[in-house]
């Protein structure tokens, strides 16, 4: 299992990296774009999310990280890796300020608090026009630096933060912090008896997650242009926990697969805007239902039943077992 | 700023928000109180009521004391569909249920637009003028509003404490084990509760597209009021929804009167953060440990 994973693993970052030179500037560039961004804000979620806690205000993180970007860059002139440095690290100086006090909360009032955090954020977004320009935002947000303003060389920018990021969380998850966090979300109190810091992790892993949205901020902002907070409301941070639902909450190939699914899916059915948001939210509701650990689940119950089928054929083959799950 | 005239319109129009919050909220604690879910397509239940009163009140002309409480059993009857194919999966599994009836939510609200289209409507105003009750001028229609939710919530109360179906509802939302065992039938239980939520909500989202507007993303609003009283009152607290809504309305409708409707949302946030920091489960609910 391990070596043909690794090999397709090589084969997709092989093929999204070789994706501008088959497809320079079409329709494909311009989702892999997208892909690539909300990677970062989906995976950096599953980070928060593995510990228990599901976040409603993580777009507003990312906003937080985007003005912090884009106003460096236009209004104090600092130049392009420094703005998104500086839009990674505001929202995780927010989110080291508040997590303390959020954190301390079991998760279904964390998810309620956040909400209300994401809207507080939102607000101040609308109403500090003289700094964040208001509900119109702000215009005219320059490209990153000359080599990315073409569509490919922006692309493999994105696409660079968005596997840094996928590799940041991956060693996080698959490293002893990972059966940490696991070992937090699952028993709190027997994680403490063994000597867990609790809270410390969890405040790290969200601390972390929103650094890393923050650098998604500040890389839409140039990526569109410009910056505005209907962007970063509510229903984008539910897009990011729908994402990890719909992939699987449980392990990180989950909101990848979310990424792809969500934002290959409305562009593909462009025609039909509201026919698509219906049959987005059936597919919700037919999936929080029947499969709560998402697509990942639904693949290895597939797998589970071929592989019943292939032993009643082959009358009880004793290798069936391995091919379920990675 | 203080005088009189302006006192007296505060009041009057954090009543008639209270009520209207009241509504909401009773609905959305009722679903979570009982059933356990949390839904998230609270909204979209109030703009399919403003709907409903906008065609049976504004196009067929049916009396608006009839077409009020009729467009709502009609919304609350149509929800049972609902019921059969989409809550039922999620009862007692909240954190599915938030994400589920987001899918909920997202379905009908998109239905909506592709029936009635984005644009926003009104629904024409029942009562016109104002009466003069000891020199304060107030606003007939509000006072209308106030009227039909108190009369709701007498209705709502008289079921649920006097009631041998009241008294089931509250066994099942204390332990639906328990109450199967004593021969309650839970599954009618929970329908009865589905409709009576559902009727609270319609009538509210009723009476708010008639004294703002109507469209299909009007829910929105109603569902953050929800989620804010039901958090203030405590989740799953009846006294606490009708508690939190009295307290949100007037609060509501004090700062905006005089500081702003900006100034009021933050409050009103902010406040509610606070308070789940400190007591999350509201200010009249139990907690936890004490529950389970």
């Amino acid at each position: 299992m391990r070596s043909p994973g690794r090999i397709l693993i090589a084969g997709v970052v092989l093929l999204a990296v070789a994706l501008p030179i088959i497809d320079p500037k079409g329709f494909l560039l311009t989702v892999a774009t997208l892909i690539a961004l909300n990677l970062i804000g989906a995976t950096s979620l599953h980070l928060v999310i593995r510990t228990g806690h599901v976040s409603l205000a993580h777009a507003a993180f990312m906003g937080v990280g985007g003005y912090t970007a884009t106003l460096t860059l236009m209004k104090l002139g600092w130049p392009f890796p420094l703005n998104i440095l500086a839009g990674a690290l505001t929202p995780a100086l927010l989110a080291l300020l508040i997590g303390p006090v959020l954190l301390r909360l079991q998760g279904k009032y964390f998810v309620l608090v956040t909400f209300l955090l994401g809207e507080i954020l939102r607000l101040v977004f609308v109403q500090w026009a003289s700094v964040t320009g208001g509900a119109n935002g702000i215009f005219g947000v320059p490209p990153a630096a000359p080599i990315f303003a073409s569509p490919a060389g922006f692309y493999w920018l994105v696409l660079g933060a968005a596997l840094l990021c996928v590799a940041v969380v991956a060693r996080v998850l698959n490293g002893e912090t990972g059966r940490v966090i696991d070992s937090v979300r699952e028993g709190e109190r027997l994680a403490q008896c063994a000597g867990v810091p609790v809270l410390q992790v969890k405040v790290a892993a969200f601390v972390l997650a929103t650094a890393l949205v923050g650098v998604q901020g500040g890389l839409t902002a140039h990526y569109l242009q410009y910056i505005d907070p209907g962007a970063f409301t509510s229903v984008q941070s539910l897009g990011f926990v729908v994402m990890n639902v719909i992939g699987g909450m449980r392990s990180l190939l989950g909101p990848i697969i979310g990424v792809v699914f969500m934002v290959t899916m409305p562009e593909f059915l462009r025609g039909y805007v509201e026919m698509q948001q219906v049959m987005f939210g059936i597919i919700l509701i037919v999936v929080m239902a029947a499969f709560p650990g998402g697509l990942v689940e639904l693949a290895s119950h597939l797998r589970a039943v071929a592989g019943r089928y292939a032993d009643t054929a082959k009358s009880g083959g004793a290798r069936s077992e391995r091919a379920v799950g990675p | 700023m203080f005088t009189l005239a302006s006192v007296g319109q505060v009041l009057i129009n954090g009543a008639s928000l209270s009520a209207i919050y009241v509504l909401v909220a009773l609905g959305f604690t009722l679903l979570f109180g009982i059933m356990r879910v949390v839904n998230f397509a609270h909204g979209a239940f109030a703009m399919l009521g403003g709907y409903a009163l906008y065609y049976l009140w504004g196009s067929f002309g049916v009396p608006y004391v009839i077409a009020v409480p009729l467009a709502a059993a009609f919304v609350a009857i149509v929800a049972l569909i609902a019921e059969r194919l989409v809550f039922r999966w999620y009862y007692q599994r909240m954190f599915e249920s938030m994400i589920g009836l987001l899918g909920l939510n997202l379905a009908l609200v998109y239905s909506a637009v592709m029936i009635w289209d984005v644009y926003e409507r009104s629904i024409p105003p029942a009562f016109g003028g104002l009466i003069e009750v000891c020199g304060l001028m107030l606003p007939t229609d509000r006072l209308v509003v106030i009227c039909i939710a108190v009369v709701v919530l007498a209705l709502f109360w008289f079921f649920m404490t006097r009631t041998r179906h009241g008294l089931a509802m509250r066994a099942t939302a204390q332990d639906l084990e328990i109450a199967e065992t004593q021969g309650i039938d839970t599954v009618t239980t929970y329908r009865i509760a589905f409709v009576i939520a559902i009727f609270m909500t319609a009538l509210a989202g009723a009476l708010y597209a008639q004294i703002y507007s109507l469209s299909p993303f009007m829910g929105d609003r109603p569902l953050l009021v929800a989620f804010i009283v039901v958090i203030l009152g405590g989740m799953g607290s009846i006294p606490g929804a009708a508690l939190g809504g009295v307290i949100l309305g007037f609060t509501e409708s004090f700062l905006s009167t005089f500081y702003g409707a900006s100034i009021s949302s933050f409050a009103s946030f902010g406040v509610v953060i606070a308070l789940l920091v400190v007591r999350p489960w509201g200010l009249l609910g139990t907690p936890e440990s004490a529950r389970a």
